[in-house]
């Protein structure tokens, strides 16, 4: 047996003879007894796990540490993968923090992109300002954080664009939505300017119905389906962490896929 | 080291549960809230995300250690298919009675090399299922998504198949049990060699 | 110090908890009493869908469970012209099913699969067995509207 943690030959038991007598003694004296109380571990460990709240915020630091490891494993130029157009699904899967009963329609004239923050030009936008601009179209999988996944086709402005027409500074560590439906969001600057994120208008070549965010949503695609607001209606560039809807109720914030 | 691992895999297991509900993959067949770690689904995943960390860095501690001291080779080899079949036979018919529990029969090393596999394989399709687009290499030789996501339900099907038999031998033998907490087996008093 | 962090922390997500078990309406939920199944259907913002995408579709119990209901066998028009979608109900893994008519709006689309949110596997299992006579085949590329429907996790 050549494990470091056996001697190679068994000890010989008979040196246990001379210790028996000091260790009745000591246990006499209830010193082992007294120092195996919960109390002095737990003063030793610093940490009561029969408090919840404790092995909550022990769980949520470990989240975020886990948002710092996916930031260094997300490469920017990695681009995810792309499919035929033929295989969108058509409609797609409808999801919200609600039923779909509940939607609230935006008006398309009437609705404005508000822009803030870190940005040299705050003027809002109407949906026609932001069909005038280059767009790109991509046919990706959509991945939910709850396991199912389809694959979709969506078509607007790059983010990234945008976000240089406007000015902001592109070394901002968050870029922040808004939407109609108070499901705030956000991303880190290197997703928000990574090749396959969108300010999408359209999904499979036709405007956005209503379910799906219309007048403009959020579609990138090397994030989980959560971090893709729909109804959008101010983006924001900021330093300060924004969080998020889901964010707020213990799920992760970084969600990279 | 198993003790850590013991804990670490149930947190797992029941924390994976709890992110299975969210969308299950055989329909009809969910794991009701007594089984499930995390109250619900965001919890589940925090377990989850949290518990990886131990189980990765106990288990790569534990490999290079296996490898390195040739723990592994004395221990989990040969298997003889004939010994296999000949252990089964004696398992079924309860003579399982282990006079020297530091070697293994057939039986024990098969399993222990296909549970080793399949932590090595949760760990790999895990990490596919987790950053499908960083590691959309990996997820095309899994066979997509979809399929690696069963391949992870799978692979902790095997590992608590292999556990409900594991903890019903050691119970069964319970001197198993005594060595591993004692981390050996129990000598006798008074001289005389194990 | 650190206990009132933990404190704040412990009040967010208590906070936050209640919210969200306010603010969640859970997903596939059957429409209310007295309201007819083409009213419901169109309060869940229906889409256009093809119905030769239908034909195949697991249909399932808006639970969290997913029990599979049947598949879609065909979409027909029935006398009144209302489409019904002809579920194969029932049985195990393709087995020992029976065809009924069930209504479109009483479904709902989810993602790549079907729910129907109207009525129980009980009261389903009361329909009668479906009957060709008197109905026509939807063409397979015909554009009809279905509701939709969040998870019902």
């Amino acid at each position: 047996m050549k494990s470091p943690f056996r001697p190679a030959s068994p000890p010989d038991t008979a040196i246990l003879d001379d210790h028996k007598p000091l260790v009745r003694s000591l246990e006499r004296r209830g010193f082992v007894r007294g120092g195996l109380s919960l109390g002095a571990l737990a003063m030793l460990t610093g940490c009561d796990v029969t408090r919840p709240e404790a092995v909550e915020a022990a769980l949520l630091a470990i989240s975020r540490f886990n948002d710092g490891v996916q930031a260094l494993l997300f490469d920017s130029n990695k681009l995810a993968p792309t499919y035929p157009a033929s295989m969108i699904l058509r409609p797609p899967k409808f999801n919200a923090y609600y039923d779909v009963t509940n939607v609230q329609p935006v008006d398309g004239a009437g609705w404005r992109l508000e822009v803030s923050g870190l940005v040299a030009n705050k003027r809002a936008w109407t949906l026609s300002d932001l069909q005038a601009l280059p767009q790109r179209s991509i046919v990706i999988k959509h991945i939910c954080v709850e396991g199912w996944s389809y694959i979709g086709g969506w078509t607007g402005v790059p983010l990234r664009a945008f976000l240089e027409r406007v000015g902001a500074d592109l070394r901002a560590k968050y870029v922040a939505f808004k939407t109609a439906d108070d499901y705030p969001s956000s991303i880190d600057m290197a997703s928000a300017l990574h090749p396959q994120t969108l300010l999408a208008l359209q999904y499979g070549g036709e405007t956005l119905a209503d379910p799906f965010g219309f007048p403009m949503r959020l579609r990138t695609a090397v994030k989980l389906g959560y971090k893709n607001p729909k109804w959008v209606t101010a983006i924001e560039v900021t330093n300060d962490y924004p969080g998020g809807y889901w964010e707020s109720l213990g799920f992760p914030w970084f969600a990279g896929i | 080291m198993h003790w850590v691992n013991a804990v670490v895999m149930l947190i797992m297991i029941t924390s994976g549960w709890g992110i299975y509900d969210d969308d299950v993959i055989i329909r009809g067949f969910h794991f009701s809230s007594f089984w499930r770690l995390g109250d619900w689904a965001a919890w589940s995943l925090n377990w989850h995300f949290a518990g990886m960390w131990f189980l990765v860095i106990n288990g790569l501690i534990y490999l290079a250690y296996g490898f390195a001291s040739g723990r592994f080779r004395e221990k989990l080899l040969p298997i003889r298919p004939s010994e296999v079949v000949q252990t089964v036979i004696e398992t079924l018919h309860f003579k399982i009675a282990h006079e020297d529990i530091t070697v293994y029969n057939a039986v024990q090393k098969l399993l222990y090399i296909i549970v080793i596999f399949a932590g090595i394989a949760q760990v790999v399709t895990g990490i596919a299922i987790w950053k499908p687009v960083q590691f959309s290499g990996l997820v095309s030789l899994l066979g997509g998504f979809e399929t690696a996501r069963v391949l992870h339900f799978a692979g902790m099907a095997i590992i608590v198949g292999f556990l409900l038999v594991h903890v019903a031998l050691a119970l069964l033998v319970p001197k198993t049990l005594w060595a591993m907490i004692a981390g050996g087996p129990r000598l006798k008093a008074r001289g005389q060699t194990k | 110090m650190a206990s009132l962090r933990l404190m704040l922390v412990c009040g967010m997500l208590a906070v936050a908890t209640a919210a969200h078990a306010q603010s969640k309406t859970p997903g596939g939920m059957p429409p209310p009493p007295g309201m007819s199944l083409a009213e419901s259907t169109a309060m869940r913002f229906p889409q256009p869908v093809r119905v030769g995408d239908l034909v195949g579709r697991a249909v399932l119990r808006p639970v969290e469970s997913q029990d599979v209901l049947g598949r879609v066998r065909r979409v027909v028009r029935d006398q009144n012209g209302r489409i019904m979608v002809v579920v194969e109900f029932g049985g195990f893994l393709g087995f020992g099913g029976r065809p009924i008519a069930v209504p479109v709006d009483a479904m709902v689309l989810l993602g790549q699969d079907m729910e129907i949110v109207a009525f129980t596997p009980e009261q389903l299992r009361q329909f009668p067995t479906f009957s060709p006579t008197g109905t026509t085949d939807v063409p397979a590329d015909t554009i009809i509207k279905v509701g939709l429907a969040k998870p019902s996790h």
